[in-house]
C-alpha cells in the first residue's frame, strides 16, 4: 500500500446561503489516478479551488503530506506540490508559449533579484537548467513547435496542453487537471488520456482530474468520487460508480421505475 | 512593402547566439551617445544642454513607471510623490548649511539636516533608498486592492505627499520652497549617466526571470498565483523598484532647475508620464525611452507653430498655447492609430533593428 498523499476531511464551502461544498471527504494515496465527476454546479471546481486556497474553506482539514493546507495562501500551496489547471483557460496570453512554461519555473527560482539584473553565475545556471527543462516539458506535451509562438494564439486543445506543461513547471506531486479535455476532438482527448497516464506512470505524479466526458474518466481513473450538491454520493472503482443508483439518480434525474411510481400515486 | 512590413522583420534568431555581438553594439551605442553629448556640450548652448537634461530625466522616470504601470499592469498614479522625495531629499542633503539658513526665513530647518552637507552621488543614492522606503511602506496599503481602487489610493497618496511637503514647513521650508539648488556643470554627464543605468537595469529585470513574473502577474493574477508566484511582494520589487529610480531622477531634477517648490510636484507630473508610457507602448521600455525624448523635445520643435508666419501673403500672428492644441491632435491620432503606441509590448534589440536593414537591401 502506497503511502497517503491528500487527506480531505469535512470540507466545507458556504457563499451566503448557498452550500457549495458540503463536508467532503477524499483520500488519495501517492501515485493515484483519481476523478471527481458530478453534475454541473456540483461543486467540483469549489473543491479545486479550496484545495489551491483560491477560496476560504468554511469548515474542514485538508492535510498533503501531513501539513495542513487551508489557511495557506495560493503560491504558498503551489510551493507544496500541488499544481493545477483551469477549467476556463487562464494562460499568460500575451506571453510566449515557451514564457508560459517558464513562469511555472519562477516560484522555485533561488536567485535573487539583484543577480538576475546582472546575470550573475548563479542565475545563469538556474536559468539555463530551467530553459532545458521548459523545452522537455513542451515536448512532453508536444508543442516544441510552438514555443515563440503567443499563448493566446494557440487552439483550443493546445492552450489546454500548454496549461498542464505550466502547472508541471511548477514540480508538483499532486496534479489538479480541471476539464482537460474540455473542447478536445476525440484524437485530442485520446492523446491527452496517453499524456495524463504517462505523467502517472513515467514522473510518478498523483493526479485528480474533473471531466465531464465520461468514457475518458472511465477508462482512465481507477478510483472516482461523484459530487452532487455538494455532498459526495458514491465513490470507487469505476464500475462500482456507474453502477451506482444515487449516480443514476443525479445524472439522469429520478428512475423511470420512480417515475412511473410517483405518476401512480396521483 | 508597407511601413508595417519594414518594421516587423518576421522571426528574430534565438538571442544566446548574437550576445556577444549585441554587446558588442550596445557599447557602440553607447560611445556613440556619448560622443553626440560631447558635441552638445561643447557646440550647442545652455538651451539644448538643458532639453537634452530634461528628456534624460523623463526617460528614467518614464521608464521606471513603466515598470509599474507596464510590465506589472498595476495602475499606480504615485510617481509625483517619488519624484519630489527624491527631489527634497537631494537637495536638502546637497545644500550647504548656509544656503539652507538663508532658505528657511519662516521656521528654521530642524536640526540634523541644518548641518548636513554632502556630495552629489551620495545625496542622490540616499534620495533613492528614502523613496524606496517610502514606497514600501505605501506598498503594504497601495496592494491590498487592484485596478480602479489602486489607481485612486496612489493618486491620494501622491496628494498627501503634495501637501505635506506644503505644510511640513521645518522640513521642506512649505510653500516657499527650496532655492538656490547647485546648477551642475556636467549635468548632461549625470543625467544622462543614470538614463542608461536605469535603462540597462530595467531592461534586464525585465526580460528576467522576474520580468516574466510582473508580466504574468499583469496578464492574470490569479492565474500566476497559483504558478507559484508571491504576487504582493513582486508587486512590491516592481513598485520600490520604480521609486528607487524616480527618487534618484527626482534628486536631478531639482538641480537642473535649482528651485523646487510643491507646486512642482502635482498630479499634472503624473499625467504627463503617463502620456510618455501609453505613446511609447505599455510595457516597452525601450518604447518609453523614445517617447520621452520624442514628448519632451517635441514640445520645443512644436514651438514654431507659436511664432508669426507668413504663408502665401497671408499673415497669421502668433497664437500663445497653439502648440498644446497641435500636441494634443497628435496624441489623438497617435492613439487612433496606433494603440498599442510605438513600441506595443516588445522591446528594441539589435537582433530586430538587423533583420529589419537586411530585408530592406532585399537579404532574405
Amino acid at each position: 500500500m502506497s503511502r497517503e498523499l491528500l487527506r480531505v476531511a469535512g470540507l466545507s464551502c458556504r457563499f451566503g446561503g448557498l452550500t457549495a461544498v458540503d463536508g467532503l471527504d477524499l483520500t488519495l494515496r501517492a501515485g493515484d489516478l483519481a476523478g471527481l465527476i458530478g453534475p454541473n454546479g456540483a461543486g467540483k471546481t469549489t473543491v479545486f479551488n479550496l484545495l489551491t486556497g483560491r477560496v476560504p474553506a468554511t469548515a474542514g482539514a485538508v492535510s498533503f503530506q501531513g501539513q495542513a493546507v487551508l489557511g495557506l495562501k495560493s503560491h504558498q500551496i503551489n510551493r507544496l506540490g500541488i499544481g493545477r489547471t483551469f477549467q476556463n483557460i487562464r494562460l499568460f496570453g500575451e506571453l510566449s508559449v515557451l514564457d508560459n512554461v517558464l513562469v511555472g519555473f519562477h516560484g522555485r527560482l533561488q536567485a535573487s533579484f539583484l543577480s538576475a539584473i546582472f546575470r550573475l553565475s548563479a542565475y545563469r545556471r538556474e536559468e539555463r537548467r530551467t530553459l532545458a527543462r521548459a523545452e522537455e516539458l513542451l515536448e512532453l506535451v508536444g508543442l516544441q513547435d510552438l514555443a515563440g509562438e503567443a499563448a493566446g494564439n494557440l487552439a483550443y486543445g493546445q492552450q489546454r496542453l500548454l496549461e498542464i506543461a505550466r502547472a508541471l513547471a511548477t514540480e508538483p506531486s499532486l496534479l489538479l487537471l480541471d476539464e482537460p479535455a474540455a473542447g478536445m476532438n476525440p484524437q485530442e482527448t485520446a492523446s491527452l488520456a496517453g499524456l495524463v497516464r504517462r505523467l502517472r506512470d513515467d514522473l510518478g505524479l498523483t493526479v485528480l482530474l474533473i471531466e465531464h466526458d465520461m468514457r475518458f474518466v472511465m477508462s482512465l481513473c481507477e478510483h472516482i468520487t461523484v459530487l452532487d450538491y455538494g455532498k459526495v454520493i458514491a465513490w470507487g472503482t469505476p464500475e462500482e460508480v456507474q453502477g451506482d443508483p444515487a449516480v443514476i439518480q443525479a445524472y439522469l434525474g429520478a428512475g423511470l421505475d420512480q417515475a412511473r411510481g410517483e405518476a401512480g400515486h396521483a | 512593402m508597407s511601413l508595417r512590413g519594414i518594421f516587423s522583420p518576421g522571426p528574430l534568431p534565438p538571442a544566446h547566439l548574437t550576445r556577444r555581438r549585441d554587446f558588442w553594439l550596445s557599447i557602440m551605442g553607447i560611445m556613440l551617445l556619448a560622443g553626440v553629448l560631447m558635441g552638445v556640450e561643447r557646440l550647442a548652448g545652455g538651451y539644448w544642454v538643458h532639453m537634452t537634461c530634461l528628456a534624460a530625466i523623463y526617460l528614467v522616470l518614464a521608464a521606471s513607471y513603466n515598470l509599474v504601470n507596464g510590465v506589472t499592469g498595476q495602475f499606480s498614479l504615485a510617481p509625483n510623490a517619488f519624484v519630489a522625495c527624491g527631489a527634497y531629499v537631494t537637495s536638502l542633503l546637497t545644500l550647504t548649511p548656509a544656503e539652507k539658513a538663508l532658505s528657511f526665513i519662516l521656521e528654521p530647518l530642524v536640526w540634523p539636516l541644518s548641518v548636513i552637507h554632502l556630495p552629489l552621488g551620495l545625496a542622490l543614492i540616499i534620495a533613492g533608498l528614502v523613496t524606496a522606503v517610502m514606497a514600501f511602506g505605501m506598498g503594504f496599503t497601495v496592494f491590498r486592492v487592484r485596478g480602479d481602487y489602486l489607481a485612486i489610493v496612489t493618486l491620494g497618496l501622491g496628494e498627501v505627499i503634495r501637501v505635506v511637503a506644503n505644510n511640513a514647513q521645518s522640513v521642506t521650508n512649505g510653500p516657499l520652497g527650496l532655492k538656490g539648488i547647485t546648477y551642475l556643470t556636467h549635468n548632461l554627464w549625470w543625467t544622462w549617466g543614470l538614463a542608461v543605468a536605469a535603462l540597462f537595469v530595467l531592461t534586464r529585470l525585465a526580460k528576467s526571470s522576474y520580468g516574466l513574473a510582473l508580466k504574468a502577474i499583469r496578464e492574470d493574477e490569479g492565474a500566476a498565483e497559483s504558478m507559484g508566484i508571491n504576487v504582493f511582494w513582486h508587486k512590491m520589487l516592481a513598485f520600490t523598484t520604480d521609486a528607487f529610480l524616480e527618487g534618484m531622477a527626482g534628486g536631478l531634477l531639482a538641480h537642473l532647475i535649482t528651485t523646487i517648490s510643491p507646486s512642482l510636484f502635482t498630479f499634472f507630473l503624473t499625467f504627463n508620464l503617463l502620456i510618455i508610457i501609453v505613446v511609447g507602448g505599455l510595457g516597452s521600455m525601450t518604447g518609453a525611452a523614445c517617447a520621452a525624448l520624442l514628448i519632451t523635445f517635441g514640445g520645443e520643435w512644436l514651438r514654431v507653430v507659436e511664432e508669426p508666419m507668413n504663408i502665401l501673403g497671408l499673415s497669421i500672428p502668433g497664437i500663445p498655447g497653439m502648440r498644446m492644441v497641435i500636441f494634443s491632435l497628435l496624441l489623438m491620432a497617435c492613439m487612433l492609430f496606433m494603440r498599442r503606441g510605438l513600441m506595443g509590448k516588445s522591446e528594441f534589440s539589435w537582433r530586430w533593428l538587423l533583420a529589419c536593414l537586411s530585408r530592406r537591401r532585399g537579404r532574405p
